[in-house]
């Protein structure tokens, strides 16, 4: 392996993880619990749409439907179960009182941070894998493409990644596993309620403002707080692939999603994912992704910097203090 | 050799370490010694680059802790007062995973790993489990892996702590080998006999501040300005106390069966004219040499009566 990819804690941590059967046993229940749904879910919407002679439709076709429910199950399940693989991180190491013992070896605490993030989230990864042929199953049925699975995956990672950063750093500020998986649940949880609401709040006010208004369109406005909430482009991906960008639109999947009143913008980007170099000719969920990684990226900085146990610049601060 | 100048650690207001001072040379073992929460381990944790001193420096191999830390961790191995495990590691994976922390190459760590394994007697368990190990062979381990990078410097926090005696004679007999390598080392204990024997110098800390270091030796004469000596006659003691008396540097005379013990409080020049005295006048002496010193009494005379387990 070449050296500056070889990651001690990365490799070592990978080895235990893959022993034993917790592992297996984890994937075989995640993998349970999905293909059940999308059975039930099969036999309900088959009573529905064949059981009484409907005719079929592409747009409103069993494979949209298993593709939708199992794209938001999936994302459910990510979300509940990405903190608990890196919340205890570091703060684990604290316990086993091993941390110090990485800390004093040449291995930066970048690189400890980082291998021990990728370790975890492997775990995320190949639970995301495992899932292709369950969602391949919507392929049978037509009305998605592989690429369209390709991109819904891709937003999982970065999903599992941004998530996985904010376990990563409570385990580095909290000394207990226990509380860092607590407060990283609650951190999560509030974060994703209260940018739906701020979000919706702003995105209420825009549409009687402008309504009011005479001239003024109704697209092209995305309240900045959606951007920190995943399922901001979930709900892009999902109404860009099920044919209702233009006329439902994000607004439209995301009141759904929330369970809000029906906004009416649309998004702005109903053509490809990126036209053009400028942010706003970006697809949403593309913005989303971005906004999440500079997110998770200062929050990893941020860990590295915490666990390092000796800092030069902060020890010439402190001595001119105590020289004055 | 470890040179540590006016090593101060605060929190908050409390002192931790307060104006520390010492030099251990290359290739000596050193015994840092002091009662629970002296300061032991905050002295340790410096050293181990593993803590921001407050004032003060630290130089290992004449680089600074903070400085530069990564060429001191390359330097030096670093043992806790306690144990870190991974479950599902085995005891080669473990040294082999230490080993690749300090970014030594895959065959260099094998090899390493290999001879450390069976200095510390661990060779026959290397596909063992680490959880599985008993606490000695734990203890071991750490050894080996803190030794896994070659340092030239080891600092070892209570290495004997919780061990039974067997495990304690086996990680001292380790600790002579390793001497003998060249290696300095520096040995933190609350009990004060468990370094005396197999250290060249020891220093007694207590509320944070060094309160005496040097050679057991010369640390007893340094409190009490005296020197015990220990003698063994064949017989004629009665003459042999009689003619002890008359010397003016001797302070005291204790007699056990044909032993004697005397308190006396001259130099070491002074020591061999007393010897000759008594050759001269054709004592039967079988032993003649200076007791290894009461370290109980040592203690306690330097800490100023706080409790210490010895």
């Amino acid at each position: 392996m070449k050296k500056w990819l070889y990651n001690p804690v990365m490799v070592s941590e990978l080895k235990i993880k893959m022993r034993g059967w917790r592992t297996a046993a984890a994937v075989t229940v995640y993998l349970g619990i999905m293909l059940l749904i999308s059975y039930l879910f099969f036999n309900l919407t088959f009573d529905n749409t064949y059981g009484y002679g409907n005719t079929f439709d592409v747009n409103n076709s069993i494979g949209l439907q298993i593709y939708t429910t199992l794209a938001i199950l999936q994302f459910a399940l990510i979300v509940l179960i990405t903190p608990a693989q890196t919340a205890g991180s570091i703060s684990g190491e604290r316990e086993k009182q091993t941390l110090d013992l990485l800390l004093c070896t040449k291995m930066s605490p970048t690189g400890i941070v980082m291998g021990k993030l990728i370790s975890s989230m492997s775990f995320i990864f190949l639970l995301i894998i495992s899932s292709i042929p369950i969602f391949s199953l919507a392929l049978l049925f037509g009305g998605v493409t592989p690429g369209d699975i390709v991109v819904l995956f891709a937003f999982y990672m970065i999903t599992a990644f941004a998530i996985g950063s904010i376990g990563m750093f409570c385990s580095v500020l909290f000394k207990k596993t226990v509380t860092s998986t607590v407060i990283s649940y609650l951190t999560i949880f509030v974060l994703g309620i209260l940018t739906a609401i701020i979000g919706a709040t702003m995105l209420q006010s825009y549409y009687y403002n402008s309504s009011s208004v005479s001239g003024m369109t109704l697209d092209s406005y995305t309240p900045f707080v959606f951007y920190l909430n995943p399922v901001t482009g979930l709900a892009d991906i999902l109404a860009r692939q099920s044919g209702s960008g233009g006329n439902l639109g994000v607004a439209g999947v995301l009141s759904m999603m929330f369970g809000m009143g029906y906004y009416g913008t649309s998004n702005p980007n109903t053509g490809g994912m990126i036209n053009g170099w400028s942010w706003s000719q970006w697809s949403l969920w593309i913005r989303n992704a971005v906004i999440m990684l500079s997110a998770a990226g200062t929050l990893l900085t941020i860990s590295a910097w915490k666990i390092k146990p000796v800092r030069r610049g902060f020890r010439k601060k402190h001595l001119a203090n105590i020289s004055k | 050799m470890l040179v540590i100048k006016d090593l101060v650690k605060r929190y908050g207001k409390f002192t931790a370490v307060d104006q520390v001072n010492l030099k251990i040379e290359s290739g000596s073992i050193f015994g840092f010694v002091g009662p629970n929460g002296a300061g032991k381990t905050t002295t340790i944790k410096i050293i181990a680059t593993l803590m921001q001193p407050t004032s003060g420096t630290v130089e290992v191999e004449g680089m600074d802790v903070v400085r530069e830390p990564l060429k001191v961790r390359e330097r030096i191995g670093y043992m806790p007062d306690f144990f870190g495990v991974y479950d599902n590691l085995k005891v080669h994976e473990y040294m082999d995973f230490y080993g690749s922390s300090y970014g030594m190459p895959y065959k260099e760590r094998q090899k390493a790993a290999g001879e450390l394994l069976e200095l510390v007697d661990l060779g026959h368990k290397k596909d063992s489990y680490v959880d599985t190990l008993s606490r000695g062979m734990k203890q071991r381990l750490c050894l080996a892996r803190s030794l896994i990078h070659n340092p030239e410097l080891l600092v070892l926090d209570e290495p004997a702590s919780g061990l039974d005696p067997r495990a304690r004679i086996e990680i001292k007999g380790i600790l002579k080998e390793l001497k003998g390598m060249n290696k300095t080392i520096l040995i933190s204990s609350h009990i004060l006999s468990e370094l005396a024997e197999m250290c060249d110098t020891i220093g007694i800390i207590e509320n944070g501040k060094m309160v005496i270091d040097g050679s057991v030796e010369d640390i007893m004469r340094r409190i009490s300005g005296r020197t015990i000596i220990r003698l063994k006659f064949m017989d004629r003691l009665e003459e042999a106390i009689n003619l002890l008396k008359e010397q003016p540097l001797v302070e005291e005379i204790i007699q056990e069966g044909n032993s004697l013990e005397v308190t006396y409080s001259g130099e070491d020049q002074d020591l061999w004219k007393l010897l000759r005295i008594l050759v001269n006048q054709e004592l039967p002496i079988l032993s003649f040499g200076k007791a290894d010193g009461n370290l109980e009494q040592i203690f306690m005379e330097v800490t100023k009566g706080e409790e210490m387990a010895l």
